[in-house]
């Protein structure tokens, strides 16, 4: 029974819809100007509106920005862009997570965030097919924490989260559940909406360049698989050449350029 | 045989020509070099030299607080630790945090914390390390400006930056950015740190001569505050500037 559960992850795994791009990375309609913490972004405040990344000051004249990032203006409002920042979990994201510890009630997973997420036993089996008359499943595989090892790679969705209790996490649901072989790397988590690219543009041109299946999620952690070695490592490559260069225009094309250009000289065809 | 050197000052911390000792001007600063992000793995780091003091600054969190007991149910924390480095002076410091090293912190710490928003951080507290490798002078002032470089570069949402300097008198006159022989020899020292929010004193001044200091130090503080500012964006538009010529 698992292992079917495993094999129907694996095939629907390549053609996994990328994640929507979030608005504030579109190319063209931000400009790309550096803002730091402090810096006064407009003083026409009956215009404008502080959005994400901003704030009055105390006289609430002016609009001054609270992150390193770019700024961006959308209608009324005034954003910054993070360029560097931590994970925040958010009810509904996928997230790359790593067993960490277990007891017979909860797993304890690492999820790149500033809390542990928990993970119930009754959230890693699918429910309400087995139970019925006959039969009726066993209790105990609901209840038991023996599906799955401490160090193993897991891909959970975000139950909840809030500022104050750990995030809860599930795999139950597609594309969710253990994985067994590829590679995880970790970027940037705000720089997570370029490697996917608008309307999933960038992912798209990975896979089809390199031949790989890529799974990104939000907490910074890609899982990567290629045909062989040498496509993984030109994945790498690229996807930390993404997010050296997030910030700059044309992003799309310099990298087709790059990973052609490195086909070649690495001779892979 | 242990070499013994006396504490000695000069006499006079003017030379015969108006200049200070090190071929200063009065309200002229030392030489100022900052980077940020030299430090892997750190989420983020700044290194500064500021004369001859060197200083790297690294930032973690917001991340568990241990011992747990230091926790806040209500907001996060934020911890300052500011450490000498053995050789970093001229003789050989104890390593073991001592009473100066622990005020110095929390100085740091109440400098930094009010531009934090630690009420969204609630049992989570950010960490913030500072090494000081060589020392010679005006190290507290330093140790803030280079904390909030680290601060931002680690991506921590922050109300502004901030920059301290100090002024103070020796022989007599004001100056601006005070070297450790000045500092020692000289009759105050009062380090300032903009945003306004924290100002530090010992020393001797009337009130007029207090109120000049703030003024020298402002004008000192916009110059140090405008290469903060170049030093975080230029990690950024350095890469930008490397594709804008190839696209154009």
């Amino acid at each position: 029974m698992e292992n079917e559960e495993e094999e129907l992850i694996e095939e629907t795994i390549t053609d996994n819809d990328e994640d929507k791009e979030l608005p504030e990375f579109d190319g063209e309609d931000i400009s790309r100007e550096v803002v730091v913490p402090g810096e006064v972004l407009t003083e026409d405040t009956k215009n404008f509106l502080p959005g994400r990344g901003t704030i009055f000051n105390k006289e609430r004249n002016k609009i001054i920005s609270l992150n390193i990032g770019l700024k961006q203006i959308n209608k009324n409002y005034i954003n910054v862009i993070p360029l560097k920042g931590f994970y925040t979990p958010r009810a509904g994201d996928k997230v790359i997570a790593l067993v960490t510890d277990k007891n017979p009630v909860k797993y304890r997973c690492d999820i790149n965030a500033k809390d542990e997420g928990v993970l119930k036993p009754r959230n890693t089996v699918k429910r309400g097919k087995t139970r019925g008359f006959r039969g009726g499943g066993s209790e105990s595989a609901d209840n038991s924490t023996d599906k799955y090892q401490i160090g193993d790679i897991l891909i959970v969705k975000v139950l909840s989260a809030d500022r104050l209790n750990q995030p809860e996490l599930t795999t139950v649901g597609q594309y969710l559940g253990k994985r067994r072989d590829g590679i995880v790397i970790s970027i940037d988590p705000p720089k997570i909406p370029r490697v996917i690219g608008r309307n999933g543009s960038m992912i798209k041109m990975l896979k089809n360049l390199t031949k790989s299946n890529i799974f990104v999620t939000q907490n910074g952690r890609i899982w990567l698989k290629g045909e062989n070695i040498a496509y993984e490592r030109l994945l790498i490559d690229a996807i930390k050449k993404i997010e050296r260069e997030a910030h700059t225009v044309g992003l799309t094309d310099r990298i087709t350029k790059y990973i052609d250009n490195e086909k070649k000289i690495r001779g892979i065809n | 045989m242990p070499l013994i050197i006396k504490d000695e000052y000069p006499e006079k911390l003017f030379r015969e020509d108006g200049k200070r000792l090190d071929g200063r001007e009065k309200h002229e600063l030392r030489p100022i070099k900052m980077e940020v992000g030299v430090l892997k793995n750190a989420d983020g780091s700044a290194y500064l030299e500021w004369g001859n003091n060197k200083i790297f600054a690294a930032v973690y969190g917001p991340r568990d607080v241990h011992p747990h007991y230091l926790a806040k149910p209500d907001k996060g924390i934020l911890r300052v630790f500011y450490r000498m480095a053995t050789f970093s002076v001229f003789e050989r410091k104890r390593p073991a945090p001592g009473r100066r090293e622990k005020e110095i912190s929390m100085v740091l710490t109440d400098c930094l914390e009010p531009l934090l928003f630690l009420e969204l951080y609630p049992g989570n507290s950010f960490e913030v390390f500072i090494n000081v490798m060589n020392a010679d002078g005006g190290t507290r002032c330093a140790c803030a400006t280079v904390a909030a470089l680290a601060l931002a570069d680690a991506g921590v949402p922050m109300r502004s930056l901030v920059t301290a300097v100090a002024v103070g008198k020796i022989d007599g006159e004001l100056v601006t950015d005070l070297s450790g022989i000045e500092d020692k020899a000289g009759e105050a020292d009062l380090p300032c740190a903009i945003t306004w929010f924290n100002e530090e004193f010992d020393g001797k001044m009337d009130l007029e001569e207090f109120e000049k200091c703030l003024t020298l130090a402002k004008n000192a503080l916009t110059k140090i505050h405008e290469i903060q500012l170049n030093v975080l964006k230029n990690k950024y538009i350095a890469i930008q500037e490397e594709y804008s010529g190839g696209k154009n």
